[in-house]
């Protein structure tokens, strides 16, 4: 698994960061990605993929897709039916624009609603794209308004990390809990000065400089690894070998077989 | 796509079933699989009552009359409502290979067969007469009773076979014509056995164990819907492992011992001397009563 250094060869959206009267036409590029290592599922005694099928809760027959339709449970076994030109009707209108809004600074964005992050590069000529770019980093500041993905408008962030203009989706207020309604949270007492004093002194000790590289997923690398060495030696068997004991029965089984066959 | 021999998944095959004799699990299973061509034509039909042994024929097992939990929907059942637990059961009836397997599997070392088939539940197509000798008596009394009765049904030009209880007794089995009930077979048996008693100092026709020792009970009480005997071939959960084996009537003449008759000698036995019992269907006399 080589690290992917090269950009994702195509944008999964395009349009323009509309500020004002101000127009800054951009290609929007995934630029997160999942590493953790997927499975199939195997049935476990012969190896072989299963699949997944849509099974009728009623007779428990497989159904196709072309005979399946959304609904929505509005009580218990109670649905109401959406057809998909229904559904596509209620779509956001995509009208090519991410609407900045207002202008924030970027450290009073709270990460709890971040939800993904895009990377904005400059579509045709960088001018504008340069600009922008340019008055965030100075100022430090970032720009808040809204864009819509596929099926869904987001608020969204956009600000300058690493020489790039980023676009980040952000979660719906509704989407975030407030934490302050645990129960315990509300009989804090307030800590002594001493401790208070001690605590800050240890924290200062601890403090450096914020470095992601120095994280790893142990269990994914562990995975991979395992996964390497089952590659080079014991690969996977497409049918597990039978005990000795199995055996011995099947060679009994297949004489008694042709034996009930004659009958 | 799994094995095609067979739809069972063997477990625990290293586990020992007879720990006197030391026979593991897995030499039960060849058992079975050796003897299913001699056994399932006698199990065909029939609802059956399982014994299990999961702990190995040194613990005590359990009767199994329902179909467990985990049944596959390949064996197939009986369902037949029960007077005395007063619920629904659903009998197994082992008509293939897989369903003798699977009872193999389930640590099974009895199999208990009725003396009807699921067609007619309530109607006999098995005469069974239990010849269970009282010590003093031994097998070798109840070898010389079962050669008394057979020559006096023969006598009546009815047929009769033998097999070994797999322990001390010794069990009579013929197949009967339709059209007799319960009632008739078990008064058939009862006058012949009081005959049989008159003549006969060893023979007791009506009470079972200790009221006569050292005699033999010719047992008739068991031709009823429901009942079972252990099915011919079936083991026995005994320290040998003896199996319930048919017997030609040369070899009761000569005098056997039931206990050379195990799960390792029987699948040698070069004959079949049930092969053909189901073939010849017997009729009783008319006009017999119970009493």
């Amino acid at each position: 698994m080589s690290e992917e250094k090269k950009s994702p060869r195509r944008p999964i959206w395009s349009g323009t960061i509309s500020i004002g009267l101000v127009n800054v036409p951009v290609k929007v590029y995934p630029m997160t990605r999942d590493t953790s290592v997927s499975f199939r599922l195997l049935h476990r005694k012969d190896g072989q993929p299963l699949r997944y099928e849509r099974v009728c809760t009623r007779d428990g027959k497989v159904v196709p897709w072309e005979e399946t339709v959304k609904g929505f449970e509005v009580r218990k076994n109670e649905f109401i039916v959406l057809e998909k030109e229904e559904l596509r009707a209620a779509l956001p209108e995509s009208d090519r624009r991410i609407r900045i809004d207002t202008f924030v600074h970027y450290l009073s964005l709270d990460p709890v609603f971040f939800e993904n992050s895009f990377a904005l590069v400059p579509d045709g000529t960088p001018d504008a794209y340069s600009l922008l770019l340019t008055v965030c980093e100075e100022l430090g500041e970032a720009g808040v308004g809204r864009f819509t993905l596929r099926t869904k408008e987001y608020p969204a962030v956009v600000h300058a990390y690493h020489g790039a203009l980023i676009l980040t989706t952000l979660r719906y207020a509704n989407e975030v809990m407030d934490p302050s309604a645990f129960e315990e949270l509300k009989a804090l007492s307030a800590p002594g000065p001493k401790q208070l004093d001690l605590a800050k002194r240890i924290i200062t000790e601890l403090s450096g400089d914020f470095d992601i590289s120095a994280y790893q997923d142990t269990y994914h690398e562990r995975v991979l690894a395992l996964i390497e060495k089952k590659r080079a030696g014991e690969t996977i068997r497409v049918e597990k070998p039978k005990a000795a004991e199995v055996k011995e029965l099947m060679v009994a089984l297949e004489e008694t077989v042709a034996k009930l066959g004659k009958q | 796509m799994g094995d095609p021999l067979t739809r069972v998944e063997f477990t625990h095959l290293p586990k020992v079933l007879y720990p006197e004799a030391g026979i593991t699990k897995l030499e039960v299973i060849k058992y079975f699989i050796r003897i299913a061509p001699r056994m399932l034509p006698l199990l065909a039909g029939r609802p059956i009552v399982l014994t299990r042994y999961p702990d190995g024929a040194g613990a005590p097992g359990f009767y199994e009359k329902d179909a467990p939990m985990g049944t596959p929907d390949w064996v197939e059942t009986y369902p037949h409502h029960s007077e005395t637990a007063d619920r629904m059961i659903r009998y197994i009836v082992c008509n293939n290979l897989d369903t003798l397997l699977w009872l193999a599997n389930l640590d099974t070392l009895e199999i208990h067969v009725m003396f009807s088939t699921t067609r007619s539940y309530t109607a006999p197509d098995l005469l069974f007469i239990d010849l269970d000798p009282e010590p003093p008596a031994t097998t070798a009394d109840a070898a010389a009773e079962a050669l008394l009765v057979r020559d006096r049904l023969a006598s009546q030009r009815i047929r009769i076979s033998v097999k070994t209880s797999g322990k001390r007794g010794l069990h009579l089995v013929t197949p009967l014509v339709h059209g007799l009930s319960f009632q008739e077979v078990r008064g058939f048996i009862h006058d012949m056995s009081r005959n049989l008693a008159r003549e006969h100092a060893l023979i007791a026709s009506e009470a079972p164990g200790p009221a006569n020792p050292g005699k033999v009970f010719v047992d008739y009480a068991m031709n009823g819907a429901g009942k079972t005997m252990v099915a011919p071939y079936s083991p026995r959960a005994t320290p040998r492992a003896t199996v319930s084996t048919p017997l030609s009537w040369e070899e009761v003449g000569k005098g056997i011992k039931p206990g050379d008759f195990h799960i390792q000698s029987v699948p040698a036995r070069e004959e079949d001397p049930w092969k053909d019992l189901l073939r010849h269907p017997q009729k009783l006399p008319a006009g017999r009563g119970e009493g």
